[in-house]
């Protein structure tokens, strides 16, 4: 029965034109970007890639620009999109009054907090794993589809270089499934706030200072040294999977830590939820 | 099949409930009757467990829905006075949506429902193109979904047109007939009341003011519209009599007065009557009187 309601939930969700907002922007980012990348950024990539000693089809592939449009913009652009979405998912609905249609039913509502919830994780990590699959079909267009994978975050201190067009596939490909359950983050703390009596739009700033106060705060350089305490830090550590020798110590620490803060932030959006009187 | 226990809440330090007791029998039509802001949809709120009680408890069926909100809702389905659909998706998909929401939707239940509240051609249609009245009908077929025992209505008819109302209250009268539907019907609409309920319930600033059967409120005393002149006589024969001044010309006696007792006085001490009219005490008198003797005592 839960899985026909998340079913339910999913309809609702996709039925919105807003939650399709995000994919016409990246859409159009994408192919932005990757005009850019082949009109302008192809001489700056050969010239890189001759003091790097580094073959120019490893550094000019489909799989480095799509690793670009994914780690260059999802933290920025697609924040926005997800706190947007898990912003809505309950305030829009006490807004609307649409919740005393569902809280007459008989569901208990932390049931239907699972069952938004799920349907916020199910949005953000589809929604990376869209992007990548878009940016990489459009970087095969323009770029063609041979060529490694050139992967470079001074921030990480990561420069890795796969040659082999099958192993840069599978790196990129489990680091976006990493990158989804980094923004899910986003996600519950726009949903964490949805629960509390306010405007969705509030909701949504609301996350969205949280999320930009942390990563500006990560990288002032008098806190570099405690850089691990900040959530936008761990977010970033999908960029691990990209290492040639991979951390996974730190993976698993990272992630633990995120998980553990998105289930805590569900319970407490839980409790507030749970107290909450909904006025017919 | 509801009983309603003491129930108390306060929002921001007002008293919202004082105490509110009664029960709804299996198979009757009750209305909760009180002007806007006296407790009804609070009530209603702490019945489907939106609002929590500061004190009492409320049984559906012996379920306590304080205890046991998901078993005790199973019985339940319900309309508000503004019911919010998600207007993007159609009404088909939004009772599937709802319902799916109480365990399996059935398919040839739902088609019969919404073919008896008279949604069958714009059932597929967008909700945000629906008027009120096909809204107020999409959202019974919602709570006839899948097979309540009781209904609870919160002002379902505001907004309606006499139409729309007239079809509402048949509607709701012939599934009492029907099938034995139990009712709470909150209003502030007396005629609705009067017209549909077998029992009222009235509420004054979050109590209890009456609760007792709507024809032996409406019955047990008789009103006579009395034009006479001069008003000092009038008067005079008025307090006499115990009657009680509802309008500058118009007064109630008590049923143990004859029409022609009084008449008799007020012509024998020079008055000259003009007009008398028998007139039923409506409901709206009642509450009036009722919410009178509330705030004095």
């Amino acid at each position: 029965m839960f899985l026909s309601q998340l079913r339910g939930e999913l309809r609702k969700l996709f039925a919105r034109r807003r939650t399709y907002l995000g994919y016409v922007v990246f859409i159009v980012f994408e192919v932005l970007i990757l005009t850019l990348w082949v009109k302008v950024g192809r001489d700056k990539v050969a010239e890189l890639a001759e003091r790097n000693l580094i073959p120019m089809e490893q550094l000019y592939s489909s799989l480095t620009s799509t690793y670009w449009i994914m780690g260059g913009s999802m933290f920025l652009l697609g924040s926005i999109y997800f706190a947007l979405v898990g912003g809505d998912i309950v305030a829009k609905e006490s807004e609307d009054g649409n919740l005393r249609m569902v809280l007459s039913r008989p569901v208990s509502r932390l049931r239907v907090l699972l069952l938004k919830y799920f349907a916020v994780v199910i949005y953000t990590v589809t929604f990376v794993i869209f992007v990548g699959i878009t940016g990489y079909g459009m970087s095969v267009l323009a770029l063609g589809a041979g060529g490694g994978l050139f992967v470079w975050n001074p921030n990480l201190y990561i420069l890795s270089v796969y040659p082999e067009w099958g192993e840069g596939f599978i790196r990129l490909f489990v680091g976006a499934c990493f990158m989804g359950l980094s923004m899910c983050v986003v996600s519950s703390l726009a949903f964490f706030f949805s629960c509390f009596k306010m405007k969705p739009a509030a909701a949504t700033i609301m996350a969205l200072s949280v999320f930009f106060i942390d990563f500006v705060l990560q990288n002032m350089p008098f806190l570099r040294g405690v850089k691990h305490v900040f959530i936008t830090y761990r977010m970033e550590n999908w960029a691990y999977l990209l290492q040639e020798e991979i951390p996974w110590a730190r993976i698993v620490e990272s992630y633990t830590i995120l998980s553990g803060l998105n289930i805590s932030l569900f319970i407490v959006g839980w409790m507030v939820f749970q107290s909450r009187d909904f006025k017919t | 099949m509801l009983r309603i226990e003491n129930l108390k809440k306060r929002f921001a330090g007002k008293k919202a409930l004082k105490g509110i007791s009664f029960e709804v029998k299996r198979g009757v039509i009750h209305g909760l009757l009180g002007h806007n802001g006296a407790g009804k949809s609070t009530t209603l709120g702490i019945v489907l467990a939106m609002i929590s009680a500061d004190g009492g408890e409320v049984f559906i069926d012996g379920v306590s829905v304080q205890k046991e909100q998901v078993k005790a809702l199973r019985k339940v389905g319900a309309i508000f006075e503004a019911p919010s659909f998600y207007d993007y998706m159609s009404g088909w998909e939004n009772l599937k949506v709802l319902v799916g929401l109480s365990g399996k939707f059935d398919h040839g239940q739902a088609l019969d429902i919404v073919e008896r509240v008279g949604l069958s051609d714009r059932i597929h249609s967008k909700v945000g193109a629906y008027s009120h009245g096909m809204r107020q009908r999409l959202a019974l077929a919602q709570a006839l979904l899948p097979e309540p025992e009781i209904l609870l209505l919160d002002e379902p008819t505001d907004g309606l047109d006499p139409e729309g109302i007239k079809w509402f209250r048949d509607f709701i009268v012939n599934l009492r007939n029907e099938r034995g539907m139990t009712v709470l019907f909150n209003s502030h609409l007396l005629s609705e009341v009067e017209l549909m309920c077998d029992r009222v319930s009235i509420i004054r600033e979050g109590a209890l003011v009456f609760e007792g059967d709507v024809n032996d409120l409406r019955d047990d005393r008789l009103g006579f519209k009395i034009s006479a002149e001069p008003i000092d006589v009038l008067k005079s024969v008025v307090d006499e009599f115990g009657g009680e001044w509802l309008t500058k010309s118009r007064c109630l006696f008590p049923p143990e007065h004859r029409v022609a007792n009084v008449v008799e006085r007020l012509v024998g001490a020079g008055a000259k009557v003009h007009e008398v009219t028998p007139v039923r005490r409506s409901l709206e008198d009642v509450y009036l009187e009722f919410s009178k003797e509330s705030s004095c005592s």
